[in-house]
This record gives structure tokens, sequence and C-alpha cells, in this order.
């Protein structure tokens, strides 16, 4: 039997399972997302009883599993750093009122950022909500912790965090294949108890709950003095300089302190908050100077109470944003290292080199939207019509990718299209400005934040068009189902799907049109009355929903359908098209006479016919398939 | 369990991949890792996660042996593969002194480079994997053609069986194209090998 390879994020999702985790739920994003699909992968192999739901966002997922929680039971939520944003309200009340069975909050952070609108370190909302935290440095470690997690949540009746990184998450690395010794979880016959003082506390009784609380984070504080997470290593080399590091960072210390051929102690922190601050203190008292190495931000280092000897993010001795990647922690270390005499070896990277690459200027390969996008053409047919002057508040998701074809100027957070949006039409009317305002997001971040705003749109008499871009699943962070999806995260078929255009005109809206981006002469028509609606004398926002299936999910009506297609002799390289439109195939040659079609990627959608305004892009007739 | 290999990694084997979304760098990376874990080596990996679907640039960290940090630092890559020459040289700089750097290409990188790698004494292998896998009729498996490529260089440490074994338990429906892909490539860099002047001892 071969041993397996496990990503962070399945080694999660595999500790979970095998400690009798029973309620499960997410919402996709980066790098969290693979979690809840290994989740139900194992939930499946080990023949468990656990429930799965991709929820409908963020606060959604975390008070599910909540009450899950509050019956006994063992349950877990898993999320991106900013999503535990959305999920701040309960993540607070439930530090105050606790849990039964154990509790576990996992958002991933991205320091980087990698696919995030911040850097945000959820270990300092940990801080603020006042929850314990675990900081996993391995796939195998996090796979351990949460054992400990689970049993520390139960006994302290309290929610923990596990708190994971993109390295983490996307890291892959052997793992045993025996489950760890499994735990089914307590108690064993669960069940919600009424307890109103409790669940349902009122200020006075919150108070007392606060009280609770910090007592619980002292005896937990003493706890962690004594956790197999936190340890030391290169004890025995002495000197000046020690180490706190947390996390990735940690590793990713050990490493430069190789390349620079010194061995410094280094004391390795698992349990970042409550901070076991006797045991910093005790390991600071032998150095004149402890350099503290965390992602994303400072969460060890602002707790340590005697900050004398100190360096870190906070006075500039590691820069105090972005990734601690290899180089990055080279040069820290050299610079704090040589800046007390210990001398280190030169950095491997040949500057002459990297200098010579710099210069050549090459392009930068940004990710676009795929050959055959749907939301390629929504963008088109709206910048085609409205024009540069119209404002395109956008959202999260792959859309956002719209701004390549500037279609998209602003994005926020998940739903922030609809709210600016609003904002953009009210603070235009104050200035007698009258630019078209037209708004894009994708469906589920319609579903997970979208529908509050439209409602608070329509009722406060806002006129703008909004495209809900339905490509029937949440592209971006790999095709989980919404609930307008006929089909649950385990792939079993939903009880029932809610409609996207009946949920919009129960929030008030009167234009409502369903439309096939790919129909880009209809398409455009329909955007051309929405916007007479949003004029007109008794008209309101009006939206349309641009229906097409992600291509990378469903391309069986393009398959059915293949418009194949050819660019003629005439074409001058006008790049029109390739600015414009941007479809990844198609390629201008090198000496920029002539656009072709890069065959290999070009999925046969016939969409870039529209997109050459001289009509020098023109189907293959014999090729098609009526 | 296969017994490790005369020609194990004594310390850390460092190998950078790259190209651009949708040509198989995750897939790549595994089939490498995957082999390395088989043959008993500690592996860690750091993969690209997100973007690869979407044509933006891609890499993958893969380190066998050594400790556990997901990244390798510049300067540092025993191997770069790459499947597209603009991502070989945005990456060049990740290959030590005295490295291999594998690319899926025709043509040369570009002359200001040519002499920084000289000074350094890293080799560069150019090889035309897309065309090849365009022949084989499956222009998807660029990749594994690539893998073969290298894998006759003995740039990776890794034996072909053990590819092969790698490819048989991973690839599912995919695994008998792959095999195609993997000996097409591994031909192509023997013969490249024979045709060529003996080559400069691979500093490793
Ligand atoms: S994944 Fe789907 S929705 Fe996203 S860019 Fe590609 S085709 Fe478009
Ligand atoms: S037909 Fe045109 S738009 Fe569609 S994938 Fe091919 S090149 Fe791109």
């Amino acid at each position: 039997m071969s041993t397996q390879l496990l990503t962070g994020n399945d080694a999660i999702a595999l500790g979970l399972v095998e400690q009798g985790c029973r309620v499960a739920t997410a919402y996709p994003g980066t790098p969290s997302s693979e979690i809840l699909a290994g989740i139900i992968k194992y939930k499946k192999a080990l023949d468990k009883d656990l429930y799965a739901e991709w929820s409908v966002n963020e606060k959604v997922a975390f008070e599910v599993a909540l009450a899950a929680a509050w019956t006994g039971l063992r349950a877990a939520v898993a999320m991106k750093q900013v999503g535990l944003n959305v999920a701040s309200d309960p993540l607070f009340s439930a530090a105050y009122t606790g849990v039964k069975g154990g509790f576990i909050v996992i958002p991933a952070d991205d320091p980087g950022p990698h696919s995030s609108q911040t850097e945000q370190d959820s270990r300092l909302l940990a801080l603020t909500a006042k929850v314990p935290v675990f900081d996993p440095s391995t796939p195998a470690e996090a796979r351990e912790m949460i054992a400990d997690a689970f049993a520390l949540s139960e006994r302290f009746k309290i929610p923990v965090i596990l708190r994971p990184t993109t390295r983490l998450c996307h890291a892959v690395s052997p793992s045993a294949d025996a489950p760890a010794s499994s735990s089914d979880g307590k108690p064993v016959s669960p069940k919600f108890q009424k307890d109103p003082a409790h669940w349902t506390a009122t200020p006075k009784l919150r108070y007392k709950l606060h009280t609770e609380l910090n007592q619980k984070l002292i005896e937990i504080a003493a706890e962690f003095a004594n956790s197999k997470y936190n340890y030391i290593v290169n004890e025995d080399h002495g000197g000046e300089v020690g180490i706190i590091a947390s996390g990735v960072a940690f590793h990713t210390a050990r490493q430069a302190l190789l390349e620079l051929g010194v061995r410094v102690p280094m004391l390795k922190i698992g349990t970042p908050y409550p901070l076991p601050v006797n045991l910093i203190e005790a390991f600071s008292a032998r150095f004149t100077t402890v350099i503290v190495l965390e992602e994303p931000d400072t969460c060890i280092e602002l707790q340590i109470p005697n900050r004398q000897r100190v360096r870190g993010r906070l006075d500039g001795s590691v820069p105090n944003s972005g990734e601690l990647t290899p180089e990055v922690m080279f040069s820290v270390l050299s610079k704090s290292l040589s800046g007390v005499g210990i001398q280190v070896n030169p950095s491997p990277e040949d500057a002459d080199l990297s200098a010579a690459i710099k210069k050549l200027s090459l392009p930068a390969r940004r990710p676009r939207l795929c050959p055959g996008c749907s939301h390629r053409s929504a963008f088109y047919a709206m910048k085609q019509n409205f024009g540069p002057r119209a404002i395109y508040p956008g959202d999260i998701g792959c859309y956002t990718l719209g701004t390549n074809l500037r279609a998209v100027d602003t994005f926020v957070d998940m739903g922030a299209s609809i709210t600016m949006a609003n904002g953009f039409f009210q603070a235009n009317r104050l200035v007698g400005d009258d630019r078209a305002v037209i708004a894009t997001i994708g469906d589920s971040t319609f579903l997970h934040s979208g529908i509050p705003p439209l409602i608070n749109a329509v009722h406060t008499g806002a006129r703008f068009v909004l495209l809900i871009l339905d490509n029937h699943t949440t592209a971006m962070t790999g095709f989980q189902p919404t609930p307008a999806n006929d089909y649950l995260a385990d792939g079993s078929e939903a009880p029932r799907k809610v409609s996207i255009p009946d949920l919009v005109r129960a929030c008030g809206v009167e234009y409502v049109k369903v439309t096939d981006p790919y129909e880009q002469e209809d398409f455009t028509a329909i955007l051309n009355e929405a916007q007479a609606h949003t004029q007109a004398a008794d008209g309101g926002v009006a939206v349309i929903i641009a229906d097409r299936p992600c291509v990378l999910y469903d391309n069986d009506p393009i398959l059915e359908h293949p418009i194949p297609v050819v660019v003629t002799d005439e074409c001058d390289g006008c790049r029109f098209c390739t600015e414009a439109f941007e479809c990844p195939a198609l390629v201008l040659r090198a000496d920029g006479s002539h656009v072709d079609i890069d065959y290999k990627l070009c999925i046969d959608c016939g969409q870039c016919i529209d997109a050459c305004y001289k009509g020098f892009i023109v189907p293959k007739l014999a090729e098609m398939v009526p | 369990m296969t017994t490790v290999p005369q020609n194990s990694f004594c310390e850390e084997h460092k190998i950078v991949i790259t190209g651009i979304g949708g040509q198989g760098i995750v897939f790549l990376t595994r089939l490498l890792s995957q082999t390395a874990v088989n043959l008993g080596y500690p592996v860690v990996v750091s993969e690209t996660h997100g973007m690869s679907q979407r044509g933006g640039s891609v890499i993958s960290h893969l380190k066998i042996g050594g400790n556990e940090a997901p990244l390798i630092q510049r300067g540092s890559a025993d191997v770069l593969i790459a499947l597209d020459a603009n991502e070989a040289m945005q990456n060049l700089d990740f290959v030590r002194r005295g490295g291999t750097v594998f690319v899926s290409s025709n043509e040369e990188l570009h002359p200001d480079l040519l002499p920084h790698l000289e000074r350094l004494n890293i080799r560069t292998l150019h090889f035309p994997a897309s065309a090849i896998a365009v022949e084989l009729g499956s222009p998807e498996t660029a990749n594994i053609v690539m893998a073969g490529f290298v894998c006759a260089y003995d740039g990776l440490n890794l034996p072909l069986e053990d590819l092969q074994a790698t490819i048989k338990q991973i690839a599912g429906k995919r695994a008998e194209g792959n095999l195609k892909a993997l000996a097409a490539g591994f031909q192509a860099g023997k013969k490249k090998i024979e045709d060529s002047q003996p080559l400069p001892e691979n500093s490793r």
C-alpha cells in the first residue's frame, strides 16, 4: 500500500472526519474551498454518518454548525479569511455562550494575498472575539491539531479556531493512511437542552458570560504552556539572537537558516492565542534580540508584554505586509543576524541574472476569462453599448476578471456591486450626473449577499441596471453548487431549487429578463430596454439574468452546436479583438500583422465573430453542425 | 514498498515546474511527487490554485527530501521544468549554480540571458514537447511528454518504470494516452542525448 499524498485542505478534512465531526458547513473561497469536498470524500471512504453542506454564505454556515454544537455534536465550519468577517457576528456571540459539542471554526488566511481583497489575519479577529487559536505549520500537524481542538472545545465549552494559510492549504505532503484513533464525539446521545438563561442570555447575563470567558482564557493559556505544538529547536546553539515563529513561517525560517549557514534557537508556537506568555518570557530572557516571524499580521508579537528586545513586523525589522517568502525570510534574517555580528552566507540568488530577466520586461501572464466564457460576451456587449462613460460596479468571482475588459470599475466584497450601484446612483443624482450605472454579480454571489442590497435599492428608488451573470455554479472556486442548482454538496439531488428570477421579482423588481449572452444581438437589445426602464417615469432597478453555463463546468451546448471560426487574410492586426474581446485563443502574430486562432485553446463558441467590427472573423461554414 | 534506488537523494532535491494555466502543471507535479513518495522519499509540494485554469502563470515547487518549508528559495532549485518559454525566462533565477533547465520550446532563450547561464554553469535543454504531443494526437499530454524527456536525462533521479507505475496509479482513464506520451518523450530525450556532444557533468 502506498503512502497517500494529501493537500493541507484534505488533511484538515480527514482530521475532522476521523475525529467524529458530525456536521460540517462551508462557503467556498480560495484557499479553503477543498476542505468541504474532502470531508464528503472521507465521509464516504470511512463510512461515517455526517451532514455536510455548502451554505449560502459564511454567516449561515457558521450558525448551522453552531446549532449542531449546541446540541452536543462535534461540528465545524470552513471559509476563507474574508468570509470570517461575514460570520463575525455569530463568532463573537458564540464565544460568550460557548458550546456543548466540540466546535471548530476554520478560516483560511491568504498572506500575499494571492486571491483575496485583503491580507487580514484571522487570529486578530479571534483575539478580539476571545476565541482560542491553533496555528498549524504543516498539513500533518493540522490533522493532528483537530483532535486537540475538539477536546479543548468540549472541555472548556468554547469555540476553537484552526487557522491555516494558503501555503498550508495548498501544500501537498505524505500522510499516514490509517485514520488517527477515531472518536465519535461526546456526548453519546446529544440533544439540545433548553436553557434560555444561557442560550438567549440577556445583556446582564452576557456580562456574566464575558467574565466566565475571560476565566476560561486564563486556564487555556496555562494549558497551552504545555502544548506539544509549542517547542524549541536548535536549543543547544547559544548566542544573542532567538527566533519565535509560527505556522508555515516556522519552516520557511528553518530553511532560510540552512541557507544562511547559521543555527539559531527557535521557539515554535502552535497556539498563538491565548499566548502562553510565560513560555515566551522564559525563552526570550536568554537573548538580547528576539525576532518574531508570523503571517500575515502580528498576533504573537502583539501579545508579548515586554517588547524591548522583540523585533518583528511592528518595528519594521520584518516587512509589515506581504507573504514571508523564502526570499523575504532570508533577507530579514540575514540583516538581523549580521546586524549583531553573526557571519552569514550570501543569498543564493544571482542578482545579475535576476536583473537581466527584469530588463527583458517579459509579458506578465495575467489571468483571463476562459475561451468561450459567457461573461466575456456579456461584458463585451455591455461595454459596446454603454461605452467608457458608464460606471460598472463589479463583484467577487470569475467575472472580477472583467476589469481586463474595462467592464468592472469597482469591487469591494461579496454583494457590493449592488450596494455600490445604489450609492453611485444616489451620489450622481445629487450632483446632476446622468451616467448610466450597470452592475454585475454572479449567481452564487447574488445568493450569498446580493438580496438585501437589491431590496434596499428597490425600496429607496435607485435606478440602475443589474446583470446577474448566471453561469449555473460557483466557478471560481471549483464548481460548488448554489441553492439555484438541483444538486447538493455530495452530488445528491436537492429537494428543491431556488429560482433566481422569482427571487428578484420578490425583491420588488419590475423589470426582470432572462437572456443568453451568447445571443449578442438580442442581448444588446435587452440591455437598451433595461436602461430605458431605469430612465422611465415609473421605472426603477432593471435586472437582466445572463443565463449561460460556465464552459468549464458544462460545455454541452457548444459541443452540440459548435461554431468553428477562421480569421480571414484581410485581418490587419489592428488588435481590436484581442484587446476589447480578449479571448485567450485570439493570438496576435509576433510581427503584429495578423490575428490567428489558437485551435488548442479555441472551443468553437463563435462568440468572437461579433468582436471583429470589420467582419474578418468568420464562421468556418463547412464544419458547422446546425 | 519499492526499495530506495542507488541514486537516492543524499539531501534535498528541489524542482520548480512552471507554465500557463491549462497546461497540466498540477498533474505533472502530482506525477513526480507521487513517484517520489512511492519510492519512500519525504516530499513537500506547493501548488498554485484558483487561477490555474484561467491562463495565468502557474508555478509548483516540489521538494524531495529536506525540510518542510513549502516554497523553494530563488537561486536554490536543482531543476526548472517549463512548459512555456516565457515562463521559463520569468523563473530562471530559481535555478542554482550548476542546475538544469528543461524548456518545452523550439527556440533558444533570450540571448541576453545566455552569458549569465554560462557564468552560472546552468545547462538549458530545449524540447518541442507540444509538437510531439500533437503528433501523438493528444495535444493535452505535452506535460507528460516533457516528464519523459526530463526522465531520459535523469534530471529528477526518478526511474522511468516508477513514473509508469505512478501513471497507472493516478491517471485513471487517461493512463494509456499518458504512458504513450511518457514513452515518446523518453525516447526523444534518449535520442537527443545520443545525437549531442557528450554532456557536461551534471553537477549533482
Ligand atoms: S471558469 Fe467558467 S465562469 Fe470562470 S472564467 Fe472560466 S468559463 Fe468563465
Ligand atoms: S470561437 Fe472565438 S471566442 Fe470562441 S473560443 Fe474560439 S477564438 Fe475564442
